[in-house]
C-alpha cells in the first residue's frame, strides 16, 4: 500500500506547514516596531494594520469559498452580512446602555439584578446632539446612577447573532433560486442594506459612518507588556485568532458530512436529495454559517478602523473579495485564504510608482488594471486559481497509479467500456 | 419486506393531464417492467414516487408510510431508490465520496472511514473497484452508469426504480447490470424497471406495467400483456408478429 505510505506523508507535511504557518503567525507581532523589533528585522505599524487586513479579508474571501465553491451558491451578498455584523455590534454600542436606575426619558427595560437596559432614541440631524441619557443626566438620574456601555465582546456577539439570523434568511428566501437568479437577488439584497443604511442618517450616520469604540477601549496587557486602544497588536492577535477559529471550523466542516453533501448539491440537487440528503437544511445552513463567519469579521473590523460606512457595501468591495477567492482558488478554502492574504499585501506593494526613463506610471490608479488583468488571465487559464491545482496535485498523489495498480486482470476482462 | 401501495395518481401540468388516475402496489421482491411510448408518463410517475413531484390527487404509501407528501429525501430514507434516465454522478467528487453520500445521509452518527469498506464490496461487484479515488467526471459513461446503480445499493432501499438501465449500453455493460439486477432482487430487492428496450424487459420482468397517456392499460405478467389487444395498439403495434 505504497499509495497509503504517500498520502500519509502528505497528510502530515500539511500539518508540519500549517503548524509552522501559526506559530510564525503568531510569534509575527514580536518583531513589530511597537516591540522594538527582532534584530534587522522590523515590521511597521502599516505593515501591521495590512496583516490586520489581509486576515479580515481572508475570513470573508474563505467563507465566501465555502459558499460558492463547495455549497455552488454564488452570492453577491457576503458583504452584507459582514455590514449587519458591523453595523449591529455598532449600533448597539450608540443606542444601548445598562443604568442602575430607570431613565423614563429612553425606552427603558427591566433586568434582573436592578439594571435597566435602556435604549436610547435616534439623533436628528441639524438640531441639538443631544440624546434621552443626556438630558436624563441633568433632569432624571438621581447622582450616582451609573451608566454603562454595553461591553464591544458583547456588541461584536450580538453582531454575530444577527449576522446568523440575516443568513437564515436569505438562505431560505433563494432556497430556490440557482446561478444567475441567486446572484441578482443577493445583489439586491446587498443594495438594498446598503440603501438603507445611507437613507437612515438619524441611525446610522449615512454616508459620514458610524463611529465604533476601538476592539479594547481601555487597552490591555499582552506578555507583561500594557498596550494602548491605538496599538496595533491586540487587533492583530484578536483578527488573527478570529481568521484561525474560522479554518478550524470549516476545515472541520469540509471534511465531515456537511462537507461532503455540500458539495453533492453544487454538483446536483435533485440526486442529492434522490440519495436522502436534506438539501433544504444544508444549504440554509451553509448560508448561515458563512453569514455569521463574514459578521464576525466586519465586526472586528469595524471596531478595529473606529468607523463604519455603508461604503464597504458597493459591488467594488463584493468583487475584490471574490477575486481574492477565485486567484487563490475557489474550491478550497486555504487557497481562497492565502489568495486574500497575498492580493492584500500585493496591492499595496504595488502602489510603488514606476518611472521608465521620462514616463511615469502611477500605480495607484494603474494597480488595479493589472489586479482585474490577473483575475482575467486566471479565469481563462486556470479556472481552479493559482495554488489550488497545486494542493490538488498534492492531495491526489499516487491516485493515478493506484488506479493503474488495483485494475487486475479479472476485472479489466469485466470492466465494461462502453 | 418492501411494500407499496400507490392509489388513484393523478397529475396535471397546466392543462396537460399526464397521469389519470394511477393504482397499483407492490409486495415484496418484484422484479417489474414498466413500459410506455413517450409521453406515456413513465417519467412523471417515477418522479412522484420517488417524491420529487407532488401528484394533483391520490397517495402513495410505502411500508405503511404515507410518503408523497414528503420531500425527496425522506422517501429515500422511508427505502424507495432510483437511477435518473440521464446518468447524474457528482461529477467534481471521487467516485468513493459518490457512494458516501447515500450512506452518510442515511446513517446521520456514523463517520466516513465506517463505510470504506462496504463502498469497496460494492465497487468490486460492479467492477469498477480500481477508480475509486478517480473523479466520476473521469469514468466514461457506462461507468458512470456503474456509479449510480452503486450509489443505490449504499442507500440501501426496498424499492429501486431504474429509468432507462440499458440506454446506450455495450453489451458486455448490459451483463454487469444484469448480473446487478438478478442479484441484488434475490437479496430481497424490488425492481422497477423502465425501458424501451422490449426483449430484455420480457426477459428480466415477471409483470409488466403499461402506461399510455396517463392511463395504466395493463398490469400483468408479460406474456400476457403481450397478447393484450389495448397494449399491442397502444405501444407493441407493428412490432407484434
Amino acid at each position: 500500500m505504497n499509495n497509503n505510505k504517500l498520502s500519509r506523508a502528505i497528510d502530515i507535511l500539511y500539518r508540519l506547514a500549517g503548524l509552522i504557518t501559526v506559530v510564525l503567525l503568531l510569534a509575527l507581532p514580536l518583531a513589530s516596531e511597537e516591540m522594538n523589533g527582532l534584530g534587522p528585522l522590523v515590521f511597521s505599524g502599516y505593515f501591521m494594520h495590512l496583516a490586520i487586513t489581509a486576515f479580515y479579508y481572508a475570513i470573508l474571501a474563505s467563507s465566501w469559498s465555502l459558499l460558492a465553491g463547495y455549497a455552488g451558491q454564488f452570492s453577491f451578498g457576503h458583504m452584507a452580512f459582514m455590514a449587519v455584523g458591523g453595523y449591529t455590534s455598532g449600533l448597539i454600542g450608540k443606542f444601548m446602555r445598562f443604568t442602575t436606575a430607570p431613565t423614563e426619558l429612553c425606552t427603558d427595560i427591566p433586568l434582573p439584578g436592578g439594571w435597566w437596559l435602556v435604549i436610547l432614541n435616534a439623533r436628528r440631524v441639524g438640531t441639538i446632539d443631544e440624546t434621552c441619557i443626556d438630558m436624563a443626566k441633568t433632569q432624571t438620574l438621581a447622582a450616582g446612577t451609573l451608566i454603562v456601555f454595553p461591553p464591544v465582546w458583547l456588541s461584536i456577539a450580538m453582531g454575530l447573532v444577527m449576522g446568523a439570523i440575516f443568513g437564515l434568511l436569505v438562505g431560505w428566501l433563494v432556497l430556490r433560486l440557482r446561478s444567475t437568479y441567486l446572484a441578482l437577488f443577493t445583489i439586491g439584497f446587498s443594495e438594498i442594506l446598503r440603501a438603507a443604511i445611507s437613507a437612515e442618517i438619524p441611525i446610522t450616520e449615512g454616508q459620514s459612518g458610524l463611529e465604533l469604540v476601538p476592539l479594547f477601549p481601555g487597552g490591555i496587557s499582552l506578555f507583561g507588556q500594557t498596550f494602548n486602544d491605538t496599538s496595533k497588536i491586540p487587533p492583530y492577535y484578536a483578527m488573527l485568532i478570529l481568521f484561525l477559529l474560522a479554518m478550524l471550523l470549516m476545515t472541520w466542516l469540509a471534511n465531515s458530512r456537511f462537507g461532503l453533501f455540500i458539495r453533492a448539491i453544487r454538483e446536483d440537487e435533485e440526486a442529492a436529495a434522490a440519495l436522502g440528503v436534506n438539501i433544504v437544511r444544508y444549504k440554509v445552513l451553509v448560508f448561515v454559517i458563512t453569514s455569521t463567519l463574514a459578521a464576525a469579521a466586519g465586526a472586528l473590523q469595524a471596531h478595529y478602523i473606529g468607523i463604519i460606512t455603508p461604503n464597504i457595501l458597493i459591488i467594488l468591495q463584493m468583487s475584490l473579495v471574490i477575486s481574492m477567492a477565485v486567484i487563490g482558488g475557489l474550491e478550497n478554502i486555504y487557497a481562497a485564504s492565502v489568495g486574500a492574504l497575498v492580493i492584500t499585501f500585493a496591492l499595496e506593494l504595488l502602489r510603488t510608482n514606476i518611472n521608465i526613463g521620462p514616463l511615469r506610471i502611477d500605480m495607484s490608479l494603474w494597480r488595479l488594471v493589472f489586479f482585474g488583468l490577473l483575475l482575467m488571465l486566471t479565469l481563462r487559464f486556470q479556472r481552479n486559481g493559482l495554488l489550488s491545482p497545486l494542493l490538488e496535485r498534492l492531495n491526489r498523489a499516487g491516485v493515478a497509479e493506484e488506479t493503474v495498480s488495483t485494475r487486475t486482470p479479472v476485472a479489466r476482462k469485466e470492466a465494461p467500456r462502453s | 419486506m418492501a411494500k407499496l401501495i400507490v392509489n388513484d395518481i393523478y397529475k396535471n401540468f397546466g392543462g396537460l393531464q399526464v397521469l389519470k388516475g394511477v393504482s397499483f402496489s407492490i409486495e415484496g421482491p418484484e422484479l417489474i417492467g414498466l413500459i410506455g411510448p413517450n409521453g406515456a408518463g413513465k417519467t412523471t410517475l417515477t418522479n412522484i414516487l420517488v417524491g420529487a413531484l407532488k401528484p394533483t390527487s391520490g397517495t402513495v404509501y410505502l411500508n405503511r408510510e404515507r410518503i408523497d407528501t414528503r420531500p425527496a429525501y425522506g422517501v429515500a430514507k422511508v427505502g424507495l431508490g432510483r437511477t435518473f434516465q440521464v446518468t447524474r454522478a457528482f461529477r467534481r467528487m471521487t467516485v468513493l465520496e459518490n457512494l458516501l453520500v447515500p450512506a452518510m445521509a442515511l446513517n446521520m452518527t456514523a463517520r466516513q472511514r465506517d463505510f470504506e469498506e462496504k463502498a469497496q464490496e460494492v465497487l468490486k461487484f460492479l467492477t469498477i473497484a480500481h477508480l475509486r479515488n478517480e473523479y466520476a467526471r473521469a469514468l466514461s459513461g457506462g461507468q458512470q452508469k456503474l456509479l449510480e446503480l452503486g450509489r443505490l445499493l449504499m442507500l440501501d432501499p426496498d424499492i429501486i426504480i431504474l429509468d432507462e438501465p440499458f440506454a446506450g449500453v455495450h453489451p458486455r455493460l448490459m451483463e454487469v447490470i444484469y448480473r446487478y439486477i438478478t442479484e441484488v432482487n434475490a437479496q430481497n430487492k424490488a425492481f422497477i424497471i423502465i425501458s424501451h428496450d422490449m426483449d430484455t424487459i420480457f426477459t428480466l420482468s415477471k409483470r409488466l406495467l403499461v402506461l399510455n397517456y396517463g392511463d395504466l392499460i395493463a398490469d400483468s405478467d408479460p406474456e400476457v400483456a403481450r397478447k393484450d389487444p389495448a397494449v399491442k395498439a397502444a405501444y407493441l403495434g407493428e412490432d407484434e408478429e
